[in-house]
């Protein structure tokens, strides 16, 4: 945690809070690109953290990151934020200046490249690509010969069919038919590596967006049964509901606190299967809490003007994202198969010694 | 919501190191016969003689002043030792309540001389304490008891019955909850002290209740003109509520609400390995990702509890979420493995799923049901 950490979070919740309504999110949803709140974003430095300084970024380390993503998702911030940061983060490690405008990324299929005279020639299909439509560019992996790298391309040429998530969010299709681009900067990578470390990536900032939404979740609950009343009284009097409100904080705090630990080894350097057991039970977490959340608030809860289902539907997309519940378990399955001289005990307590991982 | 924003609790290099001993002295024990190791163990393992090796390791009353024959380590190092018991399964019964609870309840408000009698002899193993809380008509709504303690020269004549009391047939003493003051309808919290009973004393009776296995863990006990030398109250007269409340963030909060099934998991996953199901493992690692969350809290809350923050909420969050799942192991255990649990049979893995089916009943009620415990975090999160 650096020392700024919680003036950054302050001044990010004031952000989010005054701009990031719900009338912004609807209006996003409808398709209309959020950019004003995009170049505040910018402007305070929020799209480049976690890059380091030296590197044109804003600095701060990755607790700090993750929790503004936690933020983001609590405001359920209608904008490729955690995408733009994946690919600033990445590059960061070739020494690239961070982007400034709207970027996302693919690194599951590859592209092909094919050099001519006047620059390279770029073909094949992205498919579920988030934000394509508004992002200016977008980080792939390609191969050129024999060759395997990742770029960023610009997105202007190359033909979008779009796609939402259940939340409304743009996931999009993205194919490139002999599209030209003059000129590229290749960064060599191990393909394996890169995408361990993506989905990762993917995985924790899925994992921190979710708590925050599960936090609102809960905080809107608990409003809601404060101020409706039934049989002349709040709902909360109810013993049913009560039972209801400690299940949905008790699935928030148990999803909060693994995110924590994992953002937190992420952070040291020190991660093992942190995020696997915070990614499977976070999911695992969001279900339970939407269907909770839901009961609770009854039909209100299920229109389109209350503000629940923005919060709900995320849980509900993001769970499927960057690996859902059998997913993880399947690493983790695969690890203590692979480890058959560790007792799950020991899997379990034996932390990574810090020193060590150095 | 800050309030279920817990701290990140990363152990030392030297913790780690300690728990690795730790766990050696304890496999080398079992390997060697000492103990046998069980689900639930904390519940039905009793073994004086295992408590007094612990003891004298050492390992009771971890955190108590030296001087009352404690060793001054912090909650995380307890914490560690807790655990190690409870993954292993060895049979700490005997010794549990005294060092879990009527230990702290002495070093917070015992007069000296109680701290001087009775904490160095919890320390060794060998004095065992229970806790007389609930009676055949109060159980959730334990302010309805109705045990009383009347004044007498030098001290108190008890009379009431407890229930339910665990390891008192075990037990040299026991902290009675008990009336000092008539009730009062107006302030249902008052009146209320707690007494050290000395389970010899003339006048008390245990009477085992046997458990549903046929087993004996828990008794009745009663008072009849038991006198109570005034020495022996604990506390302030009148406070006895306030004190037991203060107790059960402990009680609630351990690794014991999460761990009591734990031996099931770790011999599911060896089977699993064994039989390379992959798919089997995909199942049950699920379920270790729950642990290990609910595992955090755990530890997040003793840091907590140890800076004196008020955790009553996370508290009844962990043992609302954690013995829920002990009983889910055993449910997935045995989908997962076709077998026919028997506390009799030669498999390890049938062994222990009997234990945790048989034993599973009792998870989700003792130290407060789950039911009241969610009422008890519904109305924390409705105050402001
Ligand atoms: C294995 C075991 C060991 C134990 N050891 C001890 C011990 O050492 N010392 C000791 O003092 N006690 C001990 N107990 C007793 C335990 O604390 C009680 O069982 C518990 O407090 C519940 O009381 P009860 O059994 O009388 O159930 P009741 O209070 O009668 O409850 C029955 C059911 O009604 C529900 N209920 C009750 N009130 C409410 C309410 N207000 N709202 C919603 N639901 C409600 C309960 O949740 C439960 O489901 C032990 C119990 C077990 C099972």
């Amino acid at each position: 945690m650096s020392e700024m950490h919680e003036l950054i979070l302050d001044s990010t919740t004031k952000i989010l809070k005054d701009i990031c309504t719900k009338e912004l999110v609807d209006k996003s949803e409808e398709g209309q690109w959020a950019g004003d709140l995009w170049e505040v974003l910018v402007e305070s430095g929020i799209t480049s953290i976690g890059v380091p300084e030296s590197t044109g970024g804003t600095g701060g380390d990755f607790v700090d990151a993750f929790h503004i993503l936690r933020l983001a998702g609590k405001y359920a911030v209608p904008l490729p934020l955690s995408e733009t940061l994946i690919v600033n983060w990445l590059l960061a490690g070739y020494g690239v200046i961070p982007q400034e405008e709207p970027v996302t990324f693919e690194l599951n299929s590859k592209l092909q490249l094919e050099k001519n005279d006047a620059g390279f020639l770029v073909n094949g299909a992205l498919e579920n690509v988030s934000w394509a439509r508004n992002a200016k560019k977008i980080l792939v992996l390609a191969s050129l010969e024999e060759e395997t790298f990742v770029t960023l391309l610009p997105l202007e040429d190359a033909y979008i069919e779009n796609n939402n998530n259940l939340a409304g969010e743009p996931i999009d299709t993205v194919v490139f038919e002999d599209v030209m681009v003059n000129d590229i900067e290749t960064y060599i990578v191990e393909e394996n590596t890169l995408q361990e470390k993506v989905i990762d990536l993917g995985g924790l900032s899925k994992a921190a967006m979710m708590s925050g939404a599960l936090d609102k979740v809960l905080e809107l609950s608990v409003q809601y049964i404060k101020e409706r009343e039934q049989f002349g009284r709040p709902l909360h009097k109810l013993q049913a509901i009560q039972q209801h409100i400690a299940v949905l904080s008790g699935e928030t705090i148990a999803a909060l606190t693994i995110t924590n630990k994992a953002i937190d080894s992420y952070d040291k350097g020190t991660t093992d299967n942190e995020i696997a057991y915070a990614k499977l039970k976070v999911n695992e977490s969001a279900g339970i809490v939407a269907e909770i959340a839901h009961q609770i608030h009854g039909a209100i809860g299920a229109t389109h003007e209350h503000q629940l289902h923005h919060l709900t539907r995320r849980l509900w997309a993001w769970r499927d994202q960057f690996g859902n519940e059998n997913f993880w378990a399947e690493k983790l399955a695969e690890k203590i198969m692979d480890s058959q001289s560790q007792t799950l005990w020991e899997m379990m307590t034996e932390e990574q010694m810090i020193e060590t991982m150095q | 919501m800050n309030k279920l924003d817990l701290p990140i609790i990363e152990f030392t290099d030297e913790q780690v190191k300690f728990r690795k001993e730790v766990r050696k002295f304890l496999e080398d024990a079992r390997d060697s016969g000492t103990f046998e190791s069980k689900c639930d163990s904390w519940l039905s393992g009793y073994d004086p003689e295992f408590s007094r090796k612990i003891g004298s390791q050492g390992w009771i009353g971890m955190t108590w002043p030296k001087k009352y024959g404690g060793s001054e380590q912090s909650a995380i190092e307890r914490y560690i030792v807790i655990e190690e018991l409870l993954a292993i399964g060895a049979p700490v019964a005997a010794h549990w309540f005294a060092d879990r609870q009527t230990g702290p309840l002495f070093l917070r408000y015992g007069t000296e001389k109680q701290k001087e009698f009775f904490l160095p002899k919890i320390t060794e193993g060998s004095c065992y304490f229970s806790l007389g809380m609930s009676e055949p008509n109060s159980g959730s709504d334990l302010a309805s008891i109705s045990t009383r303690a009347e004044k007498t020269d030098g001290g108190w004549i008890l009379n009431g019955s407890k229930t339910w009391t665990s390891g008192a047939h075990h037990s040299h003493y026991m902290i009675v909850l008990c009336r000092t003051a008539p009730k009062d309808p107006k302030y249902r919290h008052g009146g209320m002290s707690q007494i050290i009973v000395d389970l010899t004393s003339p006048g008390v009776s245990i009477r085992p209740i046997k458990f549903l296995t046929g087993e004996k863990h828990f008794n009745e006990v009663f008072f009849e003109n038991v006198f109570v030398s005034e020495e022996n109250i604990v506390g302030t007269e009148g406070d006895g509520w306030k004190q037991n409340m203060q107790e059960l963030a402990y009680e609630r909060s351990g690794p014991e609400r999460m761990l009591s099934t734990f031996p099931l998991l770790g011999e599911l996953i060896s089977v699993l390995r064994e039989n390379n199901d992959k798919q089997g493992l995909k199942e049950t690692m699920k379920l270790v990702a729950r642990l290990n969350s609910f595992r955090l809290m755990s530890l997040g809350v003793a840091q907590y509890l140890e800076e004196g923050k008020d955790v009553s909420i996370a508290a009844a969050l962990v043992k609302d979420l954690g013995t829920k799942f002990e009983k889910d192991i055993a449910e997935t255990a045995r989908l997962i493995i076709s077998s026919v649990p028997s506390v009799h049979s030669r498999k390890q893995f049938e062994k222990y799923l009997a234990q945790s089916i048989l034993h599973s009943p009792g998870f989700t009620l003792r130290g407060g049901t789950t039911e009241i415990l969610r009422g008890i975090v519904s109305k924390g999160m409705i105050a402001e």
